[in-house]
């Protein structure tokens, strides 16, 4: 159970630190000649510069082609601090790391309003900015000059003790950077990776966690940086240029982008590759066309890098086996009070806008949820239903009106606050965390701020079972969720709202794409669910469901509100029948 | 004011060479939402091309043109074969990659083929340029903002009322609805990098006369370019051209003003500023993600 | 065609163990070997393949005059990629082979900086072509220079336009590198030795700027009436000299090594027609500088200039030393070098100073009509 999940980290453990103390003692005592060391202390400090990449690009999925902007921040700090300021080494690396720190975080901010090439190009434009101040502001970087006579830390001088320094360095990093998926900040940026609008549903803060990538990924940066300027005691401009942040991007790439052993792998090979290619270079250009082609082909048929490819081969030795025992039952427990006769309406909806341009998609409705029902929310396509489920989970802004979840307004509170409130939601295109196990993506449900389920990483587990046994999916909890059919997929992200203790369940078209039998199912499940006392709002087009499962149903057309009510008395009303169920007065809407 | 006018004229001459570049870049976006880092390349190669025939084989300056704008077709479809198709379903970021490795691969091939030494291309008239009062008009860039003018006509003309350029829409608006029509999407596409590059292309036979003929010649221009192409409006035509234009002269300005070693530093500035406070740009549209 | 993923990791594979196996392959003879790391690739790999071609000139004619003590000479290139890091390698893989007597170091000063901790670990006589003053400057006795450094080519240039030319009101233009700051700083400097002369505008600007038009307008309002200049790359070079002509600006110019390459001559064309420029190499300054421009020719088919000559001198200049030592010990290697006096090399005559520096003036020469014509020789004092 949760012992056994410890046992295997700490036999992983052990076998990490045998490994890093070997390497240590091999480049610490093995003789070596200069050149040999020069490569290593490139390799090491490279490598931890692309652990960080590994972070905010391999684990949170966000591109940052600053990184050599970053390294030089590093770099130039140790240069400038033991060279000019007859500074400690690791006083001036510490200063180092906390500005490329700072730095980090602000371009991290700038993921606020923006993702994909457009934060590719904020980082371009910061790195070319970093590197046009490094050569001309000369008063203070010594210009492109360079600054040389950069100190090495006091009983690391020897080359071979440096060496040693930076491999043990080094591998620090890569444990951390190596355990950070397993932690929950970890598994909140790889939910972002992998969808970061159910992330944030979820109730991950996506912004504090994109800045936080950034961050580390900059200190990352900045750290193998330093280590750079002791190795080589001297640097200068031109070395921390947009070409040198391909280089690490490149690097990261091929190793593979979400291991740091991949790092590592892809670092080495691409600093010890031209350098056992030299041969190649007696023709100009010869060398960096290969380069280039070969960086298409890696993209093209090794996508997720050497260390991808190698651990696919491997996975099935090494993924965790099914758990033995039973698991608990689950308890929804809502955040709030569960005080049935006095306590407000789960949700109510005031006047609720949202218009797009001259589009009016949510027009002035309004509507309540009564605590332990189930509420319908039904309408043609295009009446604006899916658009009033995310203004309601907060993933738009409402041009007007109020929501009130159990009697809080949550009109302005982003998505993940609203899960914090007691909101959960699914999604009518299923958005599932691919690339972790079921049992992964129900843990991140579980895992937000005012879950009350007890502390510790074996409380989460528990939970997660917990939901996934209510879905009849505990057995397959270690699966990857790829692995699943469509229609348990659709049960696994229904666990992950409900292992997150919500007091209402949003559901967008739950049914939808499922065969009949599988329908059965979710009514069972959402009848299941109901008992429990847990309010659950729910759209869909399946009306045999909907009248099964409904106690109250509202009726939009066109954004407005069009009906209200007890369930059987709303789909006999004739504008709905009109509007929804077809005007010929012969088809049957109801049995 | 001479020198105000010296400047427009000289920003406004760098920045329609921006302007082409971007054209290429915004074509390709549009139709495969991809940004292709390989573009720089692609005027730097047609310039080398443009070397080989006109001066290593002394072809007549129009056939030397036609000869490369034939090899600039042949490598846009390559370049789509090679690089883009295999990868068109995978996310933006392996093809981003994808493209950086080429534009490597091609910068170093032609140093493999070619040698380092920088090429000079004489251009298009006999004459320098002219001096109107005050102000020279170096008459490469008067040629340079013609073309940018009449290719601007063209685009609109083939976008907005053939057939063709009307189904090169759709399928960049959407390509699973466009071949549900009947439109060949892998056409489309191919079409698109072959244009692309043709485009580009042009924009680096006409820039090399005044920048000379080397192997860095496309890279400098493209990230500006691609800076361009965000301050006026990611994905649309116009912006591109606005955008590239107005980085010229803010360029020049800057460094007239300001500082000059600082000079490529305003673009990122500015482009900067943009994407933190209007990052779609002066034309652009947001596009929200389908929830 | 498709490739499956694993016949690809198959190749991939292969392709990286091959070279490991080839590189065993080298053959060991009884040469004197001297290393050279030079830019085979990246930026500046025009100007290397210059370079291994002056150094094999001067390597071809010293085994034809019977080699060094009794060996023939062989050159053992590595490439330093152009950058810091890469010189830093290149070096220190030639260092580890251990019969390695000498080496040639770079024509770029950062790379030199880079490499001289090793250098100075190393402990043998390396030959340079850099000309930041501060390389010889700094304690490290091993670096023996093949160029007149920077602090002459400023106040020759000063020297040339007020003394000469008569004119007393400077424009310099810079760019922002390493080598640009310390050339327009070292002209300032020298300019403001001279009475009456007076600096007008300092402007710096990048590499690679693809437009000079500030640039020019700020000299024309500067009212210079002299142009002083240094410039790395000869692309920018030409589209500079086009544009200060397409505006107007017809001042005496006096620029630094680049105005005169062979590259810069052909890019700007009429543009560079009548400037000046110094020149640690010009071919008739001297019967050396002669020598060296036919046999160049010869065999490289176009104009020689700086990038070759110096590495022909400091291969010329080592070997002699080695022969005039007697033994291939660093030490005596070194005593020889700094005795060298009044030896024809194409740069110039060498008398070395105590510092290593072996050349102390410039050459004038000046652009006509396309063709470079040697004007005068200024020696400089230290």
């Amino acid at each position: 159970m949760a012992s056994a999940l410890t046992a295997r980290q700490l036999t992983g453990t052990i076998a990490y630190v045998a490994l890093s103390a070997l390497a240590v003692a091999v480049v610490g005592l093995l003789p070596m000649d200069d050149y040999t060391m020069h490569i290593l202390v490139q390799t090491a400090s490279f490598s931890i510069a692309v652990f960080g990449l590994t972070v905010v690009l391999g684990l949170c999925g966000q591109i940052n082609l600053a990184q050599a902007a970053f390294f030089g921040f590093g770099a130039y700090a140790v240069g400038l601090g033991t060279a000019d300021l007859h500074l400690n080494f690791w006083i001036a690396l510490a200063m180092g790391a906390g500005v490329a720190l700072v730095m980090g975080a602000f371009l991290g901010m700038t993921t606020l309003r923006l993702g994909g090439h457009y934060l590719a190009m904020v980082t371009i434009s910061f790195q070319q900015i970093v590197t046009l101040i490094m050569v001309n502001w000369i008063p203070v970087t010594h210009g492109p000059d360079g600054i040389g006579n950069i100190k090495r830390p006091a009983m690391f001088e020897s080359a071979h003790a440096f060496l040693g320094l930076c491999v043990v360095a080094m591998a620090l990093i890569g444990y951390i950077v190596w355990r950070l998926p397993q932690t929950p900040l970890g598994r909140s940026m790889r939910a972002i990776r992998d969808n970061e609008l159910a992330a944030g549903v979820a109730g991950i803060n996506v912004y504090r966690v994109k800045v936080a990538a950034f961050a580390l990924s900059a200190v990352l940066g900045g750290i193998g940086g330093g280590f750079f300027a002791g190795g080589f005691a001297y640097v200068s401009p031109d070395q921390f240029s947009f070409a040198e942040s391909i280089v690490f991007i490149t690097m990261t790439l091929l190793g593979g982008v979400a291991s740091p052993v991949g790092a590592l792998i892809g670092t080495a090979l691409l600093i010890v590759l031209p350098e056992s290619l030299r041969f190649l270079k007696s023709v100009p250009g010869l060398y960096l066309a290969i380069y280039g082609l070969s960086i298409i082909l890696i993209i093209r048929y090794m996508p997720d890098g050497i260390w991808g490819f190698v651990q696919y081969r491997i996975r099935r030795w090494f993924a965790p086996p099914a758990f033995t025992d039973a698991a608990t039952e689950l308890t929804l427990v809502p955040a709030r009070s569960t005080n049935t006769v006095d306590a407000p309406m789960a949700l109510e909806v005031e006047h609720l806008a949202k218009h797009f341009g001259g589009l009016k998609a949510v027009d002035d409705v309004s509507f309540s949820v009564r605590r332990g029902e189930v509420h319908a929310l039904i309408g043609p396509n295009g009446s604006g239903k899916t658009t009033m489920l995310n203004v309601l989970s907060g993933i738009y802004k409402g041009t007007a009106g109020r929501v009130v979840l159990g009697g809080r307004d949550v009109t302005l509170l982003p998505p993940y606050a609203r899960t914090a409130a007691g909101m959960g939601r699914t999604f009518q295109n299923i958005r599932l965390f691919r690339s972790m196990t079921a049992l992964e993506n129900v843990i991140i449900g579980a895992e937000h701020p005012g879950n009350d389920i007890g502390s510790g990483h074996a409380a989460l587990v528990e939970r997660a079972r917990a939901a996934l046994a209510f879905v009849g999916l505990e057995a397959r909890a270690q699966e990857l969720v790829t692995a699943f059919s469509y229609g348990h997929q659709r049960l696994i992200e229904i666990a992950r709202a409900l292992a997150g203790n919500p007091s209402l369940l949003l559901l967008d078209e739950p049914a939808a794409g499922l065969n009949s039998t599988e329908k059965q199912g979710l009514r069972d499940l959402l009848k299941r669910i109901a008992a429990k006392g847990l309010t659950i709002l729910i759209i869909d087009h399946d009306m045999t469901l909907v009248t099964e499962v409904a106690q109250r149903i509202t009726v939009l057309n066109f954004g407005r509100r069009i009906a209200d009510g007890v369930a059987a008395d709303v789909l006999r009303q004739p504008d709905v029948i009109a509007a929804y169920l077809g005007s010929e007065p012969d088809a049957p809407a109801l049995a | 004011m001479d020198i105000v006018l010296q400047l427009l004229f000289t920003g406004l001459g760098i920045g329609a060479v921006y302007a082409l570049v971007a054209l290429g870049f915004v074509l390709i976006f549009r139709a495969t939402n991809v940004v292709n880092f390989a573009q720089g390349e692609f005027s730097m190669v047609a310039a080398y091309l443009m070397v080989v025939f006109a001066v290593d084989l002394h072809w007549p300056y129009g056939w030397a043109f036609l000869a490369s704008l034939t090899g600039m077709a042949l490598l846009g479809a390559i370049f789509n074969l090679g690089v883009y198709y295999p990868l068109r379903n995978r996310t933006f970021l392996p093809v981003i990659i994808a493209t950086i490795g080429a534009s490597i691969f091609l910068a170093n091939t032609v140093l493999a083929l070619y040698g380092p030494q920088p090429q000079v291309l004489s251009g298009w008239f006999e004459t320098p340029g002219i001096q109107v009062g005050p102000v020279y008009l170096d008459s490469q860039y008067l040629l340079i903002m013609g073309v940018t003018l009449v290719l601007v006509g063209f685009n609109f003309w083939f976008f907005e009322h053939t057939m063709l350029g009307k189904k090169l829409q759709a399928t960049s608006q959407d390509k699973e609805m466009a071949s549900l029509l009947g439109i060949p999407v892998a056409a489309m596409i191919m079409l698109t990098f072959v244009y692309s590059a043709l485009l580009g292309g042009v924009a680096g036979i006409l820039v090399a006369p005044i920048l000379f003929v080397s192997i860095q010649m496309g890279s400098t221009i493209a990230l500006k370019a691609f800076a361009a192409t965000i301050i006026g409006g990611f994905g649309d035509v116009k912006g591109a051209i606005i955008g590239g234009l107005a980085l010229g002269v803010i360029e020049t300005f800057g460094a007239a003003y300001i500082s000059v070693p600082y000079k490529d530093g305003f673009a990122f500035l500015v482009l900067v500023a943009f994407l933190i406070f209007r990052p779609q740009g002066i034309f652009g549209e947001r596009v929200a993600e389908k929830a | 065609m498709t490739i499956s993923r694993r016949r690809f990791t198959t190749a991939l594979g292969a392709s990286l163990t091959l070279p490991a196996l080839i590189g065993r392959a080298s053959a060991q003879g009884a040469t004197m070997k001297i290393g050279m790391c030079a830019p085979v690739t990246g930026p500046a790999a025009e100007s290397g393949r210059y370079a291994q071609i002056g150094a094999k000139l001067a390597v071809d004619a010293v085994n034809k005059a019977g080699g060094v003590l009794g060996k023939q000479v062989e050159l053992i290139v590595e490439d330093d990629q152009t950058t810091n890091p890469g010189i830093v390698l290149a070096f220190s893989k030639l260092a580890s082979q251990t019969d390695i007597v000498a080496f040639l170091g770079s024509i770029r000063s950062t790379q030199l900086h880079a490499m001289s901790p090793d250098a100075l670990k190393v402990g043998k006589p390396v030959m340079i072509g850099g000309t930041d003053p501060a390389l010889t400057h700094m304690g490290n006795q091993w670096y023996f220079r093949f160029r007149p450094n920077d602090s002459y080519s400023g106040k020759v240039i000063a020297d040339y336009g007020v003394n000469t030319l008569g004119k007393k009101k400077w424009a310099i233009v810079h760019s922002t590198d390493a080598f640009g700051t310390a050339g327009g700083k070292a002209l300032a400097d020298a300019l403001s030795k001279i009475n009456g002369a007076s600096v007008a505008l300092d402007q710096g600007y990048s590499n690679q700027s693809q437009d000079f038009t500030p640039v020019v307008l700020a000299i024309k309002q500067s009212g210079a009436d002299i142009l002083g200049s240094y410039f790395t790359f000869e692309n920018d070079l030409g589209v500079f000299a086009r544009q200060l002509r397409q505006l107007g600006v017809t001042i005496p110019y006096v620029g630094s090594p680049s105005i005169v390459n062979i590259t810069a001559l052909k890019l700007a064309g009429p543009a560079l027609y009548g400037t000046f420029g110094v020149a640690d190499y010009a071919e008739d300054s001297s019967a050396g500088s002669k020598a060296f421009g036919k046999i160049y020719r010869e065999v490289a088919k176009v104009a020689p200039d700086n990038q070759s000559s110096w590495t022909y001198d400091a291969v010329t200049v080592l070997c002699m030393a080695i022969n005039k030592a007697g033994k291939t010990d660093p030490t005596a290697i070194r005593e020889a070098i700094l005795a060298v006096r009044k030896h024809p090399g194409a740069e110039g005559e060498y008398n070395f100073d105590a510092n290593g520096d072996g050349l102390h003036g410039y050459n004038i020469v000046r652009n006509e009509n396309g063709t470079i014509v040697f004007d005068k020789h200024i020696e400089s004092a230290s």
